[in-house]
C-alpha cells in the first residue's frame, strides 16, 4: 500500500469517525436532556397542564375573550379553585408548576419566554421568593408595577409596609404578598416549666440557655441549622447583610461585619455544645430529631405545619413568645411567605381579569381566611384568620402566642431577595461542612466565600459596607 | 497455547476489502436516498445546533444584570473557564468516571462473557435478570435510589450505619456522591450493555471457539484469548457511549441534589453549570462556550476511543 493511499484512507476513516462520534454524542445529549425536562414537569398532577407544554398559552394570545393563565404550586391550587367559584365568568387556565423551593424549572421557563417574547402566564405564585429578583430585573421585567394599577391602590394600602417590603423594588410595588411569615420564638412551655427555665428575651439569652440545656439534658436541641431558611432565622435576624442591595447591580457583603462575626461566634459555641442540629427543618430525618427539640426561633407557620402536622409533637406543650432582641431591638428573620406576581405583558380584557384575580388571591377571605394555612399578609384579613387559629387546643397559652404573632410582624429585619439563591448556597455549604466534621465557623467561611463567588458570577459588584 | 494466540488474526472485523469500482448513477441515487433521513436529522439535531453554539459562544458574555451584545471574541470562553465552579465540575465528573467506567466495562464484559459461556435456559434467564434494572425508566429507577441512599429507610441501612451515616445529608456527603452516582449509573446501564455485547458475541462464528477448544483451550482461555479480542469493537462502542453519557450527566445529580435536602452542589457537573449559565445568569454566550468545550473534550476522547478499539475496523484504523 503506497503512503499516499494509506493517508487518504486514514483521513477518510478519520472524518467518518468524527462525524459518527459527534452523532453518537448528540444522541446521548438529547436523551439525557429529555429526561431532565421530563423530571421538571413530573410533579404536576393530573388535571392541570404541566409547565412544560404551555407555550403560547399565556398572554401572547391577548384579546381572546379574557381567559387568563395562572401558574401556581400545589398548596395554592385551592386559591385558584376558590377564584373560579367566585368568578365563574372568567375562564382560568391553571398550570401547576414545580413547587420545590430553589427549584430551577420556573426560572428556566421564564428565561425562554423572555427570549421568545411570548408565552408568559398572566399571573404567578412564585415558587421561591428569590424569583422576584429576576422577575423585576430590567432584562426580564416580567412582574408588572402594581403601584401603577389604580384598581390595586386600596389593596396595597391594606398591607403593613414591613410586610410588603419584599415587593417594594426601588419604590414600586411589584408583587402582592400572600402570607406573612415572620419568625417568633417557639418553645416547649411544659419543658420550661418542669425545669424552671426562663424564656429568653434576647438572642444572647437564647444561645446561653441553649448551651445550658444541652449540658443539663444531653441530647436536647434548641434549633436546626441545615435548611435554606436558617440564613433568615439566624443571619437576617442578626442584621448580618447577605441580601442588601445598594443599587440594582451593587450589594453589601462582608463576613467581617460586626453583626456577622457576632452571630457566627454565637452559632459556633452553641453548635460545639451540641445545642443545634445540622439537620434542616424539612429533612425527613428532622421528624425523629424533633422529639428532642425544646425551643427554636421559627416562622409562625412552624406551629401548624411543622410541630403539629409534620413532626407530630404532642398537643398542649408548645407556644410562642415575643421576638428576641438584637442590640436591644426586637429583630427576627422571615421564612418564606409567598408572593403573587402579575405579568407586565398582559393587556385589554385579560389585564382587567388578571387584576381581579390578583385582588382575589391577595385579599379575599374565601381564600385568605378560610383556606390559607399562613397568616394573611393583607392586614384586614389577619384578625379574622387569628380568630380561627388554634381553636383545636393544640397550643399552650394561645393568647400569648397570638400576641407574639402580631408583635413579630414589625420585628422583621431588612432583607431583599437577590438574583443569587442565598438559602441554596447555605444548604450546599453549611450542613455539608458540619456533617463532615467541620466547625460552624469553618462552615460560615465557606458560605460567605461561595456567596461572594456566586454574586460575582451573576455580575454584582460587592462592597464591604 | 501457541495455537490460540494466533487465532484472532483470522477473525476480527471481517470486512470484504474488495476492489473499488465506480458506482452507477442508480446506486448513487439509492445511496443518497437511504442516507437522506439520517443527513436531515444530523443537520437538524447536530450540525446546525453546533454551528449556532459556536456562533453564540463568540458573542460578548452578558448576565441578567449586565446585558450586552455583539462580537466578543473569546470573552465568553474566558467567562466560562474563570467561573469559580468550572474546574470543580470537571474534577467531579472525572472522579465519577474514574469510579464508574472501569466497574461498568469490567462488569459488562464479564457478565456478557459469563452469559455467553452458559448457553441455554440459564444464560437467557440471567440475561433477562441483568436487564431488569435498566428497563426501569429513569424516574422510577431514581425513586428506588432515593430509598436506597436514605439511611433511615434503606434496606441496606446496615451499610450506611457501618459507614457512620445516619441521615440522607450524611449519606450524600461530597466523598460518597461519586460512588452513589457510579452505582446508579452502573445498575441503570449494565443490563442494556450486557445485552448489546452479548449480541456481539452471538454474532461470532462458533467454529472459531470450537477450533480453540480442539487446540486445548479451556472455557476461560477461549473467553480471554478468543472471544475478548473479537468483541473489541463492541467494547469500544460501549466505552464511547458511556463516556459520552458520563460527560453529559445531568438528571442524576440534579435529582440527587433535590432529595439530599440541598446538601449537594447545584452545579456538580459541567452540564449543570451550563444550565446555570443559561438560566440563572442568563449568560447564553458562556453556556454556548461550555457546550463547545464539552463537545471538543468528548469528541477528542471519542475519536481516541474509536481508534484504540478499532470500532470502524481494525485494519483501516491503524
Amino acid at each position: 500500500m503506497s503512503t499516499s493511499r494509506a493517508r487518504t484512507r486514514l483521513l477518510t476513516s478519520g472524518a467518518t469517525a468524527v462525524v459518527a462520534v459527534a452523532a453518537l454524542l448528540l444522541t446521548g445529549c438529547s436523551s439525557s436532556g429529555g429526561a431532565a425536562s421530563g423530571s421538571s414537569s413530573s410533579s404536576s398532577s393530573a388535571g392541570s397542564t404541566s409547565a412544560a407544554d404551555t407555550s403560547g398559552g399565556g398572554s401572547g394570545a391577548s384579546g381572546s375573550g379574557g381567559g387568563i393563565t395562572v401558574w401556581v404550586d400545589a398548596p395554592r391550587v385551592p386559591a385558584v379553585q376558590a377564584f373560579e367559584k367566585a368568578h365563574p365568568e372568567i375562564p382560568v387556565k391553571m398550570v401547576q408548576n414545580d413547587g420545590t423551593i430553589g427549584g430551577q424549572s420556573t426560572k428556566q421557563a421564564f428565561a425562554n419566554f423572555d427570549a421568545a417574547g411570548s408565552g408568559w402566564p398572566d399571573a404567578i405564585f412564585f415558587t421561591s421568593n428569590d424569583d422576584i429578583a429576576w422577575a423585576t430585573s430590567s432584562q426580564s421585567n416580567y412582574a408588572a408595577n402594581l403601584s401603577a394599577v389604580p384598581e390595586l391602590a386600596d389593596v396595597i394600602k391594606g398591607y403593613d409596609p414591613a410586610t410588603i417590603s419584599f415587593c417594594n423594588i426601588g419604590g414600586q410595588i411589584r408583587c402582592l404578598r400572600n402570607d406573612a411569615a415572620p419568625d417568633v420564638f417557639w418553645y416547649d412551655a411544659k419543658f420550661f416549666k418542669d425545669n424552671n427555665y426562663t424564656v429568653p428575651k434576647s438572642w444572647e439569652d437564647y444561645f446561653t440557655l441553649a448551651i445550658k440545656i444541652a449540658k443539663d439534658h444531653p441530647g436536647k436541641i434548641s434549633g436546626f441549622l441545615g435548611d435554606a431558611y436558617a440564613v433568615n432565622r439566624y443571619l437576617q435576624a442578626a442584621n448580618c447583610p447577605t441580601n442588601s442591595p445598594k443599587s440594582e447591580t451593587e450589594i453589601v457583603l462582608n463576613p467581617q461585619n460586626p453583626n456577622c462575626t457576632k452571630i457566627g461566634q454565637l452559632l459556633d459555641q452553641a453548635y460545639q455544645a451540641k445545642a443545634l442540629s445540622p439537620l434542616g427543618v424539612f429533612d425527613a430525618d428532622a421528624v425523629k430529631a424533633s422529639a428532642n427539640l425544646v425551643m427554636t426561633p421559627g416562622a409562625l407557620w412552624y406551629g401548624s405545619y411543622l410541630l403539629q402536622a409534620t413532626w407530630k409533637v404532642p398537643a398542649g406543650n408548645w407556644t410562642a413568645s415575643d421576638p428576641l432582641t438584637w442590640d436591644g431591638k426586637p429583630s427576627m428573620g422571615d421564612e418564606g411567605g409567598g408572593l403573587w406576581g402579575m405579568s407586565s405583558h398582559v393587556t385589554g380584557k385579560e389585564k382587567e381579569n388578571t387584576i381581579t384575580f390578583m385582588k382575589f388571591v391577595a385579599t379575599d377571605p374565601a381564600w385568605q381566611v378560610d383556606l390559607s394555612t399562613g397568616l394573611p399578609a393583607y392586614g384586614p384579613d389577619q384578625d379574622p384568620w387569628l380568630a380561627k387559629f388554634g381553636t383545636d387546643g393544640y397550643y399552650s397559652n394561645l393568647d400569648q402566642l397570638k400576641a407574639a404573632f402580631k408583635a413579630s410582624l414589625a420585628a422583621v429585619a431588612p432583607y431583599q431577595y437577590m438574583l443569587y439563591d442565598t438559602g441554596n448556597i447555605w444548604t450546599q455549604t453549611v450542613p455539608t461542612t458540619l456533617t463532615s466534621g467541620g466547625t460552624m465557623s469553618a462552615a460560615l467561611t465557606k458560605f460567605f466565600s461561595t456567596l461572594t463567588d456566586q454574586a460575582k458570577s451573576i455580575g454584582y459588584t460587592i462592597s464591604a459596607g | 497455547m501457541t495455537a490460540t494466540t494466533t487465532l484472532p488474526a483470522v477473525a476480527p472485523a471481517v470486512r470484504p476489502r474488495g476492489r473499488r469500482h465506480r458506482l452507477s448513477s442508480r446506486e448513487t441515487v439509492g445511496g443518497w436516498l437511504l442516507s437522506a433521513p439520517y443527513i436531515l436529522l444530523f443537520l437538524a439535531a447536530a450540525a446546525i445546533p453546533i454551528v449556532f453554539a459556536v456562533w453564540k459562544s463568540l458573542q460578548k458574555p452578558s448576565t441578567i444584570l449586565r446585558p450586552q451584545g455583539g462580537f466578543g471574541g473569546l470573552d465568553a470562553y474566558k467567562s466560562a473557564v474563570t467561573d469559580y465552579r468550572f474546574w470543580d465540575t470537571f474534577k467531579n465528573i472525572g472522579i465519577v468516571m474514574a469510579v464508574w467506567l472501569p466497574i461498568m466495562l469490567i462488569g459488562v464484559i464479564g457478565l456478557a462473557l459469563l452469559i455467553h459461556a452458559s448457553p441455554g435456559r440459564f444464560g437467557s434467564v440471567m440475561r433477562f435478570v441483568y436487564y431488569i434494572p435498566g428497563a426501569l425508566s429513569g424516574i422510577a429507577n431514581f425513586m428506588l435510589w432515593v430509598y436506597l441512599i436514605n439511611p433511615s429507610i434503606s434496606p441496606i441501612s446496615w451499610l450506611w450505619t457501618t459507614l457512620g451515616e445516619t441521615t440522607i445529608k450524611d449519606a450524600t456527603n461530597p466523598f460518597n456522591v461519586p460512588f452513589i452516582l457510579a452505582a446508579m449509573l452502573f445498575f441503570q446501564g449494565v443490563g442494556t450493555w450486557v445485552v448489546i455485547v452479548n449480541g456481539g458475541l452471538n454474532g461470532l462464528p462458533e467454529e472459531v471457539f470450537e477450533a480453540g477448544s480442539l487446540d486445548g483451550a479451556n472455557a476461560w482461555q477461549v473467553a480471554w484469548h478468543v472471544k475478548l479480542p473479537m468483541i473489541r469493537p463492541w467494547i469500544g462502542y460501549a466505552a464511547l457511549m458511556n463516556i459520552a453519557y458520563g460527560f453529559q450527566l445531568f438528571m442524576e445529580p440534579y435529582l440527587l441534589q433535590q432529595v439530599s435536602a440541598g446538601a449537594m452542589q447545584t452545579e456538580y457537573t459541567p452540564t449543570q453549570l451550563t444550565f446555570a449559565f443559561a438560566f440563572t445568569n442568563r449568560n447564553l454566550p458562556a453556556a454556548a462556550a461550555m457546550s463547545v468545550i464539552l463537545l471538543v473534550v468528548t469528541l477528542a476522547i471519542g475519536v481516541l476511543t474509536v481508534f484504540r478499539s478499532g470500532l470502524f475496523g481494525e485494519k483501516e484504523a491503524r
